[in-house]
């Protein structure tokens, strides 16, 4: 791996990070147990290792924002997953800011593509 | 099935012993519901290297087990500028202090040679490590502490740095220097130089070979022997070569040793002037003395009066030419004083 792959590698990992736990909290609006939830966020686009996503589900359960069961399915014992109050309260929170940042990310890209329209049109004149 | 096993086995180790069980029953869970999907969708089982492949890909078990750990820091990052301030000033200290006392020991030993230097030196590797270990404990033990009062994190990492913006040192501007600004490689190499050269000047009493070379031998041989005035005359160069040393280091800790040490230098050449004018004043100008007066009066008497004579002459032309200097100096600084008030009122 060159350095600006790693360097790319190291950035794309750390604006997955933040945007991982709330695509979670997202999912977890309904129940889901560990492998059917990495499989629903799979098909909407975003692929979460299994070492990632299972030590996440624990780790937001420690911190009270997921509530969990365990609970027989297919003749096998599963551990379900769902939002909790603090959880749902935590999402609501978390999808404003995530949703004032994109908006100001995207209101600065595209800023910055009208005033590179801008400059284009004036040198052709 | 019998390699998934010998995984989540292999994982569990590296796992709490109070949630292990919890924690695999869930991976298992997991990781066989993933197994059965994939052979579905291949119609037959997984073969040996496939499953090997799925396991790899999953992780080693030490890394899938370490991330259900709590994030754990032997010194976090909300101590850790502290941590590194504080190991940075006790390593500069312990560096000064160590090489003083080894200087010192050496030199009322009386029997300073090289090994016994190199000895020292060598020593220097082995003590910083000893400084920074006990630094480290130190903080550890503070990360431990405050691992389990969080509340305290955040008093405990600003209050040591309680700071006013007003209070920061005025801004440095590279427009009027001269020369380059002082890098830092060069202000640590300038205070190791200025170390070696203290200890040095403070072996040069039990080795004057030290300073004089050959010439000592000879010295002790001759007739002649120096008189008292140059333990004055050495202690104050010490003493000045301590007060520059104190200064650097203080610059170097401070972080202020980029700019200009105009004030600095001067004052130490103003000091420089005291042993100087001690020694013009001495008295009957005798710098060097006969060891048996009355033996050797007649014989050495004329050279001895010709040697202190051409001694004070020395002694008057270096002084002269130091208050020149710091004349010229002191007329350049009032010139660059009245330049900025001129410059100011505009």
């Amino acid at each position: 791996m060159t350095i600006s792959e790693n360097l790319f590698e190291n950035l794309r990992l750390e604006l997955r990070r933040g945007c991982l736990t709330l695509a979670v909290l997202a999912q977890l609006r309904q129940e889901y147990y560990g492998y059917t939830l990495r499989k629903a966020l799979a098909e909407r686009g975003l692929d979460i290792d299994e070492s990632t996503l299972y030590p996440l589900l624990r780790r937001l359960e420690t911190q009270g924002l997921l509530a969990s069961e365990w609970r027989e399915e297919e003749k096998r014992n599963k551990r379900f997953y769902r939002l909790s109050t603090d959880g749902e309260q935590m999402f609501v929170q978390l999808l404003e800011e995530w949703q004032a940042i994109n908006a100001s990310i995207n209101a600065t890209i595209s800023m910055h593509a009208s005033g590179k329209e801008d400059a284009s049109g004036n040198s052709t004149l | 099935m019998e390699l998934l096993h010998r995984y989540l086995q292999a994982v569990k180790k590296h796992l709490p012993w109070d949630r292990q069980d919890d924690i695999i029953a869930e991976l298992k869970a997991n990781l066989e519901s993933q197994l059965e999907d994939k052979e579905a969708e291949l119609g037959r089982p997984l073969t040996k290297d496939e499953m090997e492949a799925w396991l790899k890909q999953i992780g080693p078990p030490m890394q899938v087990a370490g991330r259900y750990l709590p994030q754990r820091y032997l010194i976090g990052p909300a101590v850790f500028p502290m941590y590194w301030y504080v190991l940075r000033l006790a390593c500069f200290w312990c560096l000064v202090i160590y090489s003083i006392v080894s200087v010192v020991q050496i030199f009322n030993g009386g029997i300073a040679n090289g090994t016994e230097l190199a000895g020292a030196a060598l020593r220097v590797p082995a003590v910083l490590m000893t400084t920074a270990a006990w630094v480290t404990l130190i903080f550890a033990a503070i990360e431990f502490g405050l691992a389990r009062n969080p509340s305290k994190r955040g008093l405990f990492a600003n209050a040591p740095f309680d700071w006013s913006p007003s209070a920061l040192p005025p801004a440095e501007t590279t427009a009027g220097y001269r020369k380059r600004p002082r890098s830092y490689a060069m202000a640590v190499t300038e205070a190791i130089f200025g170390f070696l050269f203290l200890a040095w000047l403070l072996l040069i009493p039990a080795h004057p070979w030290l300073l004089l070379g050959p010439g000592a031998f000879y010295l002790d041989a001759s007739p002649y022997q120096f008189a008292p005035v140059w333990v004055q005359f050495y202690w104050w160069v010490v003493g000045i070569n301590v007060l520059q040393l104190g200064w650097r280091c203080v610059d170097l800790v401070r972080g202020s040793w980029q700019g200009p040490r105009r004030i600095q230098q001067n004052t130490i050449q103003a000091l420089g002037l005291i042993p100087l004018v001690m020694g013009l004043t001495s008295p009957g100008h005798a710098y060097v003395t006969l060891r048996h007066t009355a033996l050797d009066q007649g014989v050495y008497g004329a050279h001895l009066n010709a040697l202190n004579h051409g001694i004070y002459m020395g002694l008057l032309v270096i002084t002269v030419i130091a208050v020149a200097h710091l004349l010229l100096e002191g007329g350049r600084l009032s010139l660059n004083v009245y330049r900025k008030r001129v410059a100011a009122a505009r």
